[in-house]
């Protein structure tokens, strides 16, 4: 008997429909992997599952009764959780608070905090979710705060765990730590559904794969009968090559030179501690570390988000170190941010206007200060096509469009701009194997028209696919320096955790390998 | 003459001007944590003091007179409720058509009740709690008695009250269910929508409580401290009590602290204005005061304080 079935599950949205008479059923102790491309419905569907949109047509039975979904209440006290794309912490509140809320134990609307944190404890514990109960959300890195809301949801009772993109996020480390955690809710007897874009995960953890495509399921299979290719495969309709092919780089002159460059965080703490490095014109430059090492605050201190406290920020011959964000544009500087919602893209304006954002100045958008948008539109379709942005219209709200369509908008506006220098922070986050392709070939494309590409990233699989040198970042300080072929995964996790010790060449101005890395084992 | 200026009631005073301003703040507080701009805080006031003395004029009993007072802050407030929650309007623009339409309610309800503009007759004032005898030249003890007496126990009923008030919305703040839920409100009200706590209620509480207590301060202002009322009495204090609750950190304590400070900076400029013979200062300086602060503390020179992060922001069901 399926602990949650949902059949004929039909949803329109204005112009485009989400899903398409889809069912899926997912027994007791399952992990069932969510597949597909941007925009195919998989978040509208788990969405619909968990109350937050309801189906235009369908039924959903929990324990094989029909039942009513209209609200997340009720979806929580059918048994079903959800850990959403965007987590739903409230920032400022403790772990307990955030957990508990809607449910707190207590007596005459006086809450109980004792018995609350006893029983976060209890739940943390029982599944190996350690977690400060008392530590503010606002404190924890992403992965905890992972963890709270897997933690909120068993509080609530969860007997089924919706993860949608839960490890787009994540450093390796903590992908590594989720899965086990997953494993373990699933011995327990819950059962998870698991969206991702990652294949070598959905091999790695699912009992069954559903691939959908177009609002429809397309496909059923399990990891024993598949592997990378073939699901990449079953998800866009045709072969993609996982890991790019591409020349030798020939370097220009030096585009962007950082030199000694110091940088404080927003609780005023030094965040980089003197670094120097610089990237020339048909070179990408990858900056590979563990989250919170200092990327961020390096990253926004070259785009002109963040003043460097010390040092110098030259792109070509011009002195950008105190340049704001518009002097940075216009200096030819494209940046894509890591967190598309919070710098990428302004969600309440359509896809035409997130598109000329930081243009909207000059031709063709504007001309003496007066937009035009004929002009605009234009654009916005030529780069609708060009990187394929699954949308109605140039007229929808970026609101409106699925996580890996808003990540396209901004990749397409920050390339499409044709900048000197393109920094680029999480590029992929939230795109399926077919939209990385493309990205990972446009990217290459601007190195080999000679232009200048500072990536930084998490994911090892892109470092090293794209990367002409790499740079290994840890707390604040350059570790050490790789060129192209002389990196593999295992030695770059070494420095990147600190293997190579913290201390560096101070003068800054050549980076030194200090140690030699490990040869086989771990330390 | 720092002798003549440092008196018990100069403190008494401080204690008493802070009384409105605390309670609207508190008001302010509670409406902003739940995500709900409230600049209306001045308008709701002065509709309670109107109809604080209405009541009391029609009734002869000032109790009567309070509870007319948080009625009509309620009722007042509900307007600002539907338009910002309901509606989903600028909160700001709703707030300043609040205070307009106050202004402009009180004086024509002047016209039409005691058929003149201005001020209305007087009432006489709610005495004071306590009356207990103290005197300055006594030993040692009989002037710590006289300072206490002076100070604390020479009040009317409601600035007990808002103490007591200031209180129980702390502790409350931090450790009820309606408090956490607040919290959350006006932070990030989708995820208290997915908990599935409705936003609506929440916040329409919320707005409601802001009335009563404005109106509530309002009846102090007219039933306790003046004794009857003069169209658009309340003179900008609804903006101070905004400003006492950013100050205070948008806690009720916080709040009333920050009032506190406003209501001495009051009452020494109304106690200089008694020594204007003797120092040599324009005496609108002295009326400038609580203002000046006031920009003071809205320009951030007393370190910058954070508000809740969803405070302004109409919320929509997806
Ligand atoms: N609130 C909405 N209003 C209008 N259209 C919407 C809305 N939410 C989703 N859509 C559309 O429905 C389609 C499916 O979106 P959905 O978010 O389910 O995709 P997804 O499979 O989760 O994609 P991704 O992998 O990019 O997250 C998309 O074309 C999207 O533009
Ligand atoms: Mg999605």
């Amino acid at each position: 008997m399926p602990l949650l079935e949902l059949r004929e599950i039909t949803k329109a949205f204005p112009g485009v429909l989400a899903n398409d008479r889809v069912s899926m059923r997912l027994e007791r102790g399952e992990i069932v992997a969510l597949l597909g491309e941007n925009g195919a419905g998989k978040s509208t569907l788990m969405n619909v599952a968990y109350g937050l949109l309801t189906a235009d047509s369908g039924e959903i039975r929990v324990d094989d009764q029909p039942v009513k979904i209209k609200s997340p209440r009720q979806a929580i006290d059918l048994g079903i959780g959800m850990v959403h794309q965007h987590f739903m912490l409230v920032e400022p509140l403790t772990v307990t608070e955030n957990i508990v809320l809607g449910r707190e134990p207590g007596r005459y609307g006086i809450i109980d905090f004792a018995t609350a944190r006893q029983r976060v404890r209890e739940i943390s514990e029982r599944y190996g979710l350690k977690v400060d109960p008392d530590a503010k959300i606002m404190d924890l890195s992403v992965g905890m705060q992972q963890r709270v809301e897997i933690l909120k949801a068993l509080y609530q009772g969860a007997r089924v765990l919706i993860l949608d993109e839960p490890t787009a996020v994540l450093t390796p480390q903590e992908v590594t730590e989720l899965f086990r955690v997953v494993r373990s809710l699933v011995d327990e007897g819950l059962s998870a559904v698991f969206i991702t874009h990652k294949l070598e995960e959905v091999v790695a953890i699912a009992d069954r794969i559903l691939v959908m495509r177009d609002g429809a399921v397309v496909g059923e299979t399990t990891p024993g009968d598949t592997d990378e290719i073939g699901l990449a495969r079953m998800m866009v309709g045709r072969d993609v090559v996982l890991r790019i092919e591409k020349g030798a780089s020939t370097c220009g002159e030096a585009v962007l030179t950082v030199a000694d460059v110091h940088v404080l965080d927003d609780r005023s703490l030094e965040a980089v501690k003197g670094i120097s490095f610089s990237v020339c014109g048909g070179e990408i430059l990858a900056i590979a570390g563990v989250d919170g090492n200092g990327q961020r605050e390096l990253v926004e201190s070259i785009v002109g988000l963040r003043r460097p406290s010390s040092g110098t920020i030259t792109l070509k011959d011009k002195d950008i170190t105190r340049a704001n964000a518009r002097a940075s544009i216009e200096a030819g500087v494209s940046h894509i941010p890591e967190d598309r919602h919070r710098r990428g893209l302004v969600l309440e304006f359509d896809l035409a206007e997130n598109i000329i954002l930081g243009d909207h100045r000059t031709p063709p958008a504007a001309k003496n200060g007066i937009m035009h948008p004929k002009a605009i539109a234009e654009l916005a379709r030529k780069r609708i096509a060009d990187y394929d942005i699954r949308t109605p219209s140039e007229h929808v709200h970026a609101d409106n469009l699925s996580g890996g369509n808003q990540q396209k908008v901004v990749v397409a506006r920050e390339i499409g701009r044709d900048p000197d220098l393109l920094v680029a922070a999480q590029p992929t986050r939230g795109l399926d194997v077919g939209a990385i392709e493309f990205v990972h070939k446009q990217i290459i494309r601007e190195r080999d028209a000679g232009k200048a590409v500072l990536l930084v990233s998490l994911e090892l699989e892109e470092v090293l696919s794209l990367a002409d040198r790499i740079l290994v970042i840890y707390e604040g300080q350059i570790v050490k320096e790789f060129v192209d072929a002389d990196a593999d995964a295992e030695t770059l996790g070494y420095y990147m955790t600190g293997g190579g010790g913290s201390k560096f060449a101070s003068d800054g101005s050549n980076v030194q390998a200090i140690e030699t890395p490990p040869t086989g084992g771990n330390e | 003459m720092l002798a003549d200026i440092i008196t018990p009631d100069l403190f008494a005073a401080a204690l008493r001007m802070a009384t409105p301003l605390a309670l609207a703040a508190i008001g302010g507080t509670i409406c902003e944590r739940s995500g709900v701009v409230n600049i209306a805080l001045e308008g709701i006031m002065l509709c309670g003091a109107f109809a604080g003395v209405a009541v009391t004029l029609a009734t002869g009993n000032p109790w009567l007179g309070i509870v007319a007072a948080v009625l009509a802050g309620v009722a007042i407030s509900a307007i600002h409720a539907f338009t910002s929650i309901n509606l989903r309007s600028d909160q700001v623009v709703s707030g300043t058509a609040i205070n307009i339409l106050a202004l402009g309610v009180t004086g024509f309800l002047m016209e039409i009740m005691y058929g003149h503009p201005g001020t209305t007759d007087s009432i006489n004032t709610i005495r004071s709690v306590f009356r207990f005898e103290s005197n300055a030249d006594g030993g040692f003890v009989s002037t710590v008695w006289h300072w206490i007496n002076g100070i604390f126990l020479s009040h009317t009923p409601i600035v007990y009250m808002a103490i007591i008030i200031a209180f129980v919305a702390q502790w409350a703040m931090y450790n009820t269910r309606w408090g956490l839920r607040l919290r959350a409100l006006g932070e990030h009200p989708r995820a208290v929508d997915t908990v599935g706590v409705s936003v609506l209620k929440g916040r329409w509480v919320a707005v409601l409580m802001s009335g009563a207590l404005a109106g509530l301060a309002g009846a102090n202002l007219t039933l306790e401290q003046v004794g009857s009322f003069t169209e658009n009495m309340t003179n900008g204090r609804g903006f101070i009590a905004l400003a006492a609750n950013i100050f205070g950190r948008w806690t009720p304590l916080g709040s009333y602290s920050a009032s506190l400070l406003f209501g001495f900076a009051d009452a020494l400029q109304i106690k200089l204005q008694i020594f204007r013979g003797q120092i040599d200062i324009p005496p609108q300086f002295f009326l400038m005061l609580p203002y000046v602060l006031t920009v003071v503390v809205l320009a951030g020179v007393v370190g910058r304080s954070i508000g809740p992060a969803a405070v302004g922001k109409p919320y929509e069901k997806k």
